[in-house]
């Protein structure tokens, strides 16, 4: 398998417009999933410019290949950051981050990063370059391709640069652990108290659960928030979970001991939003048939569970995301096998 | 974008078909029930127009489903008689997105308002796409929660609307549109089939197609159920209003407290003439000076009391002239209203108005402001501006008089140079009103004919007939390839285009 480094997005260009090859966008490959073999794989590393930054309108566009530690170390000279967290942004890079819709617990406020996306800039399988949305923080105009690129798996287009909203950093920040806390109950209490965490994590590995919770923003409302849950120590913010595998999986809020039960024989490290009923199980290793028992139990309270290159059973919306395929990509050259599609 | 006080009559924007046989109508009567079946000539000029009331097209029937199943009965018989599909909502939008094509069947869901799931736990609702925007929010405001996204017409608007425009409103600053806030949607496809995409359970494998459908102005399908994401309600809110000598100064202080780090829940604008109309309609005792600001923080008390002290401070030295803290609920509650009814209010002031909508980085509201002021010099004819100033969401309201011969078409015109100002600033031609009828000639200023023509694939990979919203959005229409089959006639064939004067 060939294997290229772009040097620009028109060379990119050049290489989709011969037309006949499959091919493979990797970024810093912190979320690409396996799959079958293709002509050439195309990295994105030399992509890495920050196109335009206009720090009093909080909008920022980017190449692909900018990570997210450089982008967030640029933000900050201007007391701004992207409000993502995703694991190991000093090699995951924004293309990346949109294409596999990789988030953080950060997701808790400020949404995933279809809610930070403004615009888009793609070569389309045939090198045709399109873009969609704005460099603005409201637009309607068109239809959305920015969100139709996130979690496409690089199966669509060529992601080549992207314009994100982005937020002022916060003056203070304070993290509380809750030992042995239940995060539904957790959750209650929050929302009882009105209060407005930036993120909410809880971290299970066999019995029970720490609930960590982050409050950020000025001064006088983290500190009237923290002391609204007096009894709960202060703590650092745990890092993502390391693990050779990462299991994301999806079920409703309230169904937190459910999933927790379900997924218990994986012997996974577990991270669980709870307000939004997402999570991640890392672990070294995983036994197909613990996979599909696991898949099988939160398939039937209505969720879902996906391992690199493992997407489960079809969607019942499938016809409909193979047409959007057929019609951007009808030669099946990018990403083949890589999706759902 | 144009409004008309009543009494004023546009014609040229008008088009009749002939109406559909009594055959067709009565298969429709036979899936929706005779009732709700509209084909006499009379009741069908109800639904010649919607919130853009000088485009007017005569429907070729009406039908009023009140289930996913008729949905489904209607678009069958519309498919196999090759007639385009409108839907429409509660008709309030203002780029005449669910303006009829002529001879189209029009497939209104005002009578799908059930909300069908409330789970405050979960934070969703399901609804039915004809339920009101505010019906949402009165529903679980009791139980200390609400739906964030409050278009100006939220008392009438459908959530079904609002899904197909991508609504906005005065707090998407911090909330986000509509689109942030709908987690799935069940739609009707143009063959008839019924596809769920997204739903409470986030993330489910496959393309974020929720994402693209909200937004596609009912080029797509038919949305006949949404789950929507609900928010508790914040402990506190903290209104000012602050007026200042004129829009320059007070678009400095927005620059000032956004960039103080401070994201306001909402920063509206208003100059003096939309002031002046505010105060006719609503009685609001605002000064009549050259600008004001009314602004929305929002969150736990020590934040609001801090932000909103700071922002005050911000907006003092950006030259306010007088602060104004409302003393209780029922008086930030009147200046919202004054706000909100701006639109109406200009009717107050002028016979007739062009209401335009437009992005601009939020920087650069005061230059803009100044360059679109000189245009109305140059044109002789007022502007009144009422928008969302966090954003750069401009609303210009070009006020003109239809009874002076050319005054309309000149209005028309710089309503157009307004909307090229707004490019050239890097800049959007519609912020949350949609392209709809009104703009679609202006989208290939904005976008080149690659961009439009992959915004197309995605349309043709829902609706290779074309058939629904044919002539919305884009300015020409694509065929999608080969079809199975016998020859039909694109629907935008059989439509024309005439209309689009």
């Amino acid at each position: 398998m060939a294997r290229l480094t772009a040097g620009s997005i028109d060379e990119v260009q050049a290489l989709l417009a011969q037309g006949d090859r499959s091919l493979l966008f990797v970024g810093g490959g912190t979320a690409l999933p396996p799959g079958p073999p293709v002509d050439l794989e195309i990295t994105t590393g030399r992509l890495n410019q920050v196109v335009e930054y206009a720090p009093a309108d909080q909008v920022v566009t980017v190449e692909c290949g900018v990570t997210l530690a450089q982008l967030q170390g640029e933000l900050a000279k201007n007391g701004q950051r992207l409000a993502l967290d995703p694991p190991r942004p000093a090699e995951a890079t924004l293309g990346g981050i949109i294409a596999a819709s990789s988030f953080g617990p950060l997701r808790t406020r400020y949404g995933s990063v279809r809610d930070l996306i403004i615009g888009v800039s793609i070569l389309r399988a045939d090198g045709t370059r399109a873009k969609g949305g704005g460099k603005v923080v409201k637009t309607v105009a068109g239809f959305d391709l920015p969100k139709l690129m996130c979690g496409s798996y690089g199966t669509l287009a060529f992601i080549a640069t992207a314009t994100f909203r982005v937020h002022p950093l916060p003056e203070k920040t304070v993290t509380l652990r809750a030992r042995g806390g239940d995060p539904l109950e957790m959750v209650r209490r929050v929302r009882a108290l009105q209060l407005e965490p930036v993120a909410m994590i809880a971290l299970g590995e066999g019995a029970g659960w720490d609930v960590f919770i982050r409050f950020e923003g000025f001064g006088a409302g983290v500190r009237a928030q923290r002391e609204k849950l007096r009894e709960l120590e202060e703590a650092e913010w745990p890092g993502h979970a390391e693990g050779a595998v990462r299991l994301r999986f999806g079920a409703l809020p309230t169904q937190a001991a459910q999933v927790a039960r379900a997924l218990a024989p994986l012997r996974a490290r577990l991270e669980w939003l709870p307000t939004l009923g997402l999570g991640f199980a890392s672990c070294a290793g995983i036994e197909p048939e613990a996979l599909q028992r696991a898949r099988r139990e939160l398939m039937g309270l209505g969720g879902w569970l996906t391992a690199p290159g493992d997407w489960g059973p079809a969607p019942a919306s499938l016809a409909v995301h193979r047409s959007v395929k057929k019609q951007l990509d009808p030669e099946h050259l990018l990403a083949p096998g890589r999706y759902v599609v | 974008m144009k409004q008309e006080t009543p009494g004023a009559t546009q014609a040229e924007h008008k088009q009749r078909a002939s109406p559909l046989p009594d055959a067709l109508v009565s298969r429709f009567a036979a899936v929706v029930g005779e009732a709700y079946a509209i084909s006499k000539p009379e009741q069908l000029r109800t639904y010649e127009s919607d919130g853009l009331a000088s485009f007017r097209v005569t429907p070729g029937v009406v039908v009023l489903p009140a289930s996913t199943e008729e949905v489904i009965g209607c678009v069958k018989i519309a498919r196999e008689a090759g007639l385009p599909i409108v839907a429409r909502g509660s008709g309030t939008g203002l780029s005449g997105g669910a303006l009829p094509v002529p001879g189209c069947v029009l497939i209104g869901l005002s009578r799908m308002r059930k909300i069908l799931e409330i789970d405050l736990e979960n934070a969703f609702m399901r609804v039915q796409p004809g339920v009101i925007n505010l019906d949402v929010s009165k529903q679980i405001g009791p139980e200390g929660w609400y739906y964030a996204p409050d278009p100006s017409s939220q008392s009438v608007c459908s959530i079904g609307g609002n899904v197909a425009e991508n609504s906005g409103g005065a707090h998407c600053l911090k909330y986000g549109f509509t689109v942030n806030h709908v987690l799935g949607l069940r739609m009707v496809l143009y063959d008839g089939s019924e596809v769920d995409l997204g739903g409470p359970v986030l993330d489910q494998p496959g393309y974020d197609l929720t994402g693209v459908v909200v937004g596609s102005e009912g080029l797509l399908g038919i949305v006949t159920e949404v789950v929507l994401r609900i928010l508790r309600k914040a402990e506190a809110t903290r209104t000012f209003f602050a007026t200042f000598p004129s829009t320059t100064e007070a678009g400095n202080a927005v620059s000032a407290i956004i960039a103080s780090g401070i994201v306001p829940a909402a920063i509206e604008m208003m100059d003096t003439l939309a002031i002046v109309a505010a105060k006719a309609a609503t009685g609001v005792d605002w000064p009549e000076v050259g600008a004001a600001l009314l602004m929305d923080v929002d969150g736990v008390i020590a934040e609001c009391d801090h932000t909103s002290a700071n922002a005050i401070e911000l907006a003092r030295k950006a030259g306010a002239l007088e602060i104004r803290v409302p003393k209780d609920v029922a008086e930030r509650e009147l200046m919202w209203k004054g706000r909100k009814s701006a639109f109406a209010a200009v009717g107050r002031i002028a016979r007739n108005y062009l209401v335009q909508d437009g992005v601009i980085p939020r920087s650069e509201i005061a230059l803009v402001l100044q360059e679109i002021a000189a245009l109305g010099r140059r044109y002789g004819l007022r502007v009144a501006n009422v928008f969302h100033a966090g954003d750069g969401n401009l609303h210009p309201l070009v006020l003109f008089d239809a009874r002076e011969p050319g005054e309309e078409k000149k209005a028309e015109e710089m309503s157009g140079e307004i909307l090229r100002i707004c490019l050239r600033h890097g800049g959007s031609i519609t912020g949350e009103h949609g392209v709809g009828a009104d703009k679609a000639p202006y989208m290939p200023e904005m976008f080149s004919a690659d961009d439009l023509e992959t915004m197309q694939l995605v349309r043709c990979a829902f609706d290779p007939l074309g058939s629904f919203n044919p002539g919305k959005v884009f300015p020409s229409p694509r065929l999608c390839g080969d079809k199975p089959g016998l020859y039909q006639p694109h629907p935008t064939e059989l439509s024309g285009e005439a209309w689009r004067a």
